[in-house]
């Protein structure tokens, strides 16, 4: 089979941002990573012909979709021509047609079209729901009829969008790996767009990190996650608390984890025992202790000293860098009438907890 | 007698209906979804016809339909005084309030799910008929009931541009006014009744239709 490829090339204008770009996606998952406002809804809706960018070129297997050159003539193929299945944020299922309808519109008077339908909505484990409404259908559900119906006309590039944010944890993680599943087996070029660090690393070949409708970095997961280039990147990421440990002990309800000389207590969790794993602690998991305060239970595990290097105040929150006895950095966040009385000069001493529930343990793709 | 303007009355209506509901749910539509130059002056025209005393709208159809007008010189036939003017008489009057049920219920249609008919094959006309109407359905029924309550109870503009001619362009709200002047009090309170029942019965029906109630 010959390497299917995508290639993108947007600029597009606004009052407030200019969206200006240039992306190429193989036979892949590549994750569009980025804080809202970056641009990525806008360039996945350029890629599929919602939006028109003001100059640029986008070709899917030497199939021009779009192109606005000056001195070349333009092209600007409908959106109905352009075979690319789009996921969109809250799936976009039409209330008014049950699972079937849904996933049989793409197909309209196509013989077979119901047998074809039928076929998918089995495949993607919705056979006993096939004549019910998307109302009555729960979140997990209506993102599978989405896909499904994405997928009904064989795309050959599947754009989506937020894909995963109204689902509960366990679930996402589930329907990630159904993604991954689906991609692999139908080949497809897949641009996912997301906020979320989990999911871009559960779930991408390669991330493109996003900002302000520019792209900081495009590399591979590991690559990008491990080594952000420039501190605007890693603040994209929110990777300020990913940290690469091993795990140095497992017992049925705790896992140790080594992070290059500190030693951290996890609560179970599926693992790997390969030398690095991501490990990631949210910025609100990270406490900063009063010296002169009991530190209740779930605190009292990942005691650590540290010292402060910086300090921000953010909308009643703030903000505390510290830098640990093993030289990495980690990020706290709590409210600030919390930290009032606590002396959080850069260079002050601090001793922090990182609450074990807390740790989580990512899952790389193919992991 | 009263028969005819009955017969009468339900035929005019009717073609009136038909023509409010394609060309008010295409207005509709064209306001509720694209944006162009002059949207609010086109919008305030199609309004007109609500606020304009009904002589003021039957002169203007007179001249629109009658000798010298623009229907006379294209179709080369005078329609004044004849059944066509009544249909066109009550199709005006009842457009604006068409035009607006459509605007409102399009707009409340999420133009995310027409884009995702269009990512999914759909012609614009098919992205139309298959998800716009369907979902603006409530809304756009509505509209046509309030619309052919209005063009039944068309009265002033009819007087002007289809005359009152009993058999020919006289419905049922000119008939009223005939059978008054001949004190005519049975068949006056028979037909008021029946005219009176409709308009309940449309505004309960339209009611019935109002979102956020369940069929």
């Amino acid at each position: 089979m010959t390497e299917r490829r995508l290639t993108a090339e947007i600029h597009r204008r606004l009052p407030s941002f200019t969206l200006d770009l240039s992306l190429e996606v193989g036979q892949e998952v590549l994750v569009l990573f980025g804080p809202s406002g970056a641009g990525k809804s806008m360039t996945l809706e350029s890629i599929a012909g919602l939006v028109t960018p003001d100059r640029g070129e986008i070709l899917m297997d030497g199939r021009l979709l779009f192109r606005r050159r000056p001195g070349l003539t333009h092209v600007d193929m409908p959106v109905r021509k352009r075979g690319v299945g789009y996921v969109f944020q809250n799936y976009a299922l039409f209330p008014h047609l049950t699972v079937l309808g849904n996933v049989r519109y793409p197909l309209g008077r196509e013989a077979r079209a119901q047998e074809r339908a039928l076929s998918l909505i089995s495949q993607m484990g919705l056979g006993p729901l096939a004549d019910r409404f998307p109302h009555q259908l729960s979140g997990g559900q209506q993102q599978r009829v989405a896909i499904a119906r994405a997928l009904a006309r064989d795309p050959e590039v599947l754009l989506l969008d937020e894909p995963f944010s109204a689902l509960d944890p366990g679930l996402r993680e589930r329907l990630r790996g159904d993604l991954r599943a689906l991609q692999l087996e139908r080949g497809l070029v897949v641009i996912c767009v997301t906020h979320s660090i989990e999911d871009a690393i559960a779930l991408g070949d390669r991330v493109a990190v996003l900002r302000d409708g520019g792209l900081e970095q495009v590399g591979a997961v590991g690559e990008v996650f491990r080594r952000p280039s420039g501190a605007s990147a890693a603040e994209v990421l929110g990777i300020r608390n990913i940290l690469y440990a091993h795990v140095s002990s497992a017992t049925a309800d705790r896992i140790t984890l080594d992070w290059d000389g500190v030693a951290l207590q996890a609560p179970a969790q599926p693992f790997s025992l390969k030398e690095s794993v991501p490990v990631y602690v949210a910025p609100e998991d990270v406490k900063l202790l009063y010296p002169d305060r009991p530190v209740l239970g779930g605190l009292a595990a990942n005691q650590l000293a540290a010292t402060v290097t910086r300090v921000e105040s953010l909308h009643g929150m703030r903000i505390i860098k510290v830098r640990l006895d093993n030289g990495h950095e980690l990020e706290a966040r709590g409210a600030d009438y919390y930290y009032q009385e606590l002396d959080l000069r850069p260079g002050a001493p601090v001793r922090i907890t990182l609450r074990q529930e807390g740790v989580r343990i990512l899952h790389e793709k193919g992991s | 007698m009263g028969w005819q303007a009955f017969r009468i009355s339900v035929e005019v209506t009717a073609v009136a209906t038909v023509l409010v509901v394609v060309v008010g749910t295409a207005a509709g539509l064209l306001l509720a979804r694209v944006r162009f130059f002059g949207v609010q002056l086109v919008e305030a025209l199609l309004m007109l016809p609500l606020v304009l005393p009904p002589s003021v709208v039957g002169y203007y159809l007179l001249r629109f339909l009658g000798a010298g007008g623009p229907v006379e010189a294209l179709l080369k036939v005078n329609v004044v005084f004849t059944w066509a003017a009544a249909v066109f008489a009550s199709a005006v009057v009842a457009l604006p309030l068409m035009v607006q049920a459509a605007k409102t219920a399009i707009r409340g249609v999420d133009p995310v799910l027409e884009n995702a008919a269009r990512t999914l094959g759909s012609s614009e006309a098919a992205v139309f008929f298959r998800v716009t109407l369907p979902l603006a359905r409530r809304g756009l029924i509505a509209g046509t009931v309030l619309s052919a309550a209005r063009a039944l109870g068309e009265f002033g503009a009819t007087l002007m541009v289809a005359g009152n001619r009993p058999g020919h362009t006289q419905t049922l709200p000119l008939f009223v006014y005939d059978a008054v002047q001949n004190q005519q009090y049975g068949l006056v309170n028979l037909v008021v009744g029946l005219l009176t029942g409709f308009g309940l019965i449309c505004f309960i029906v339209i009611g019935r239709l109002e979102p956020g109630r369940t069929k």
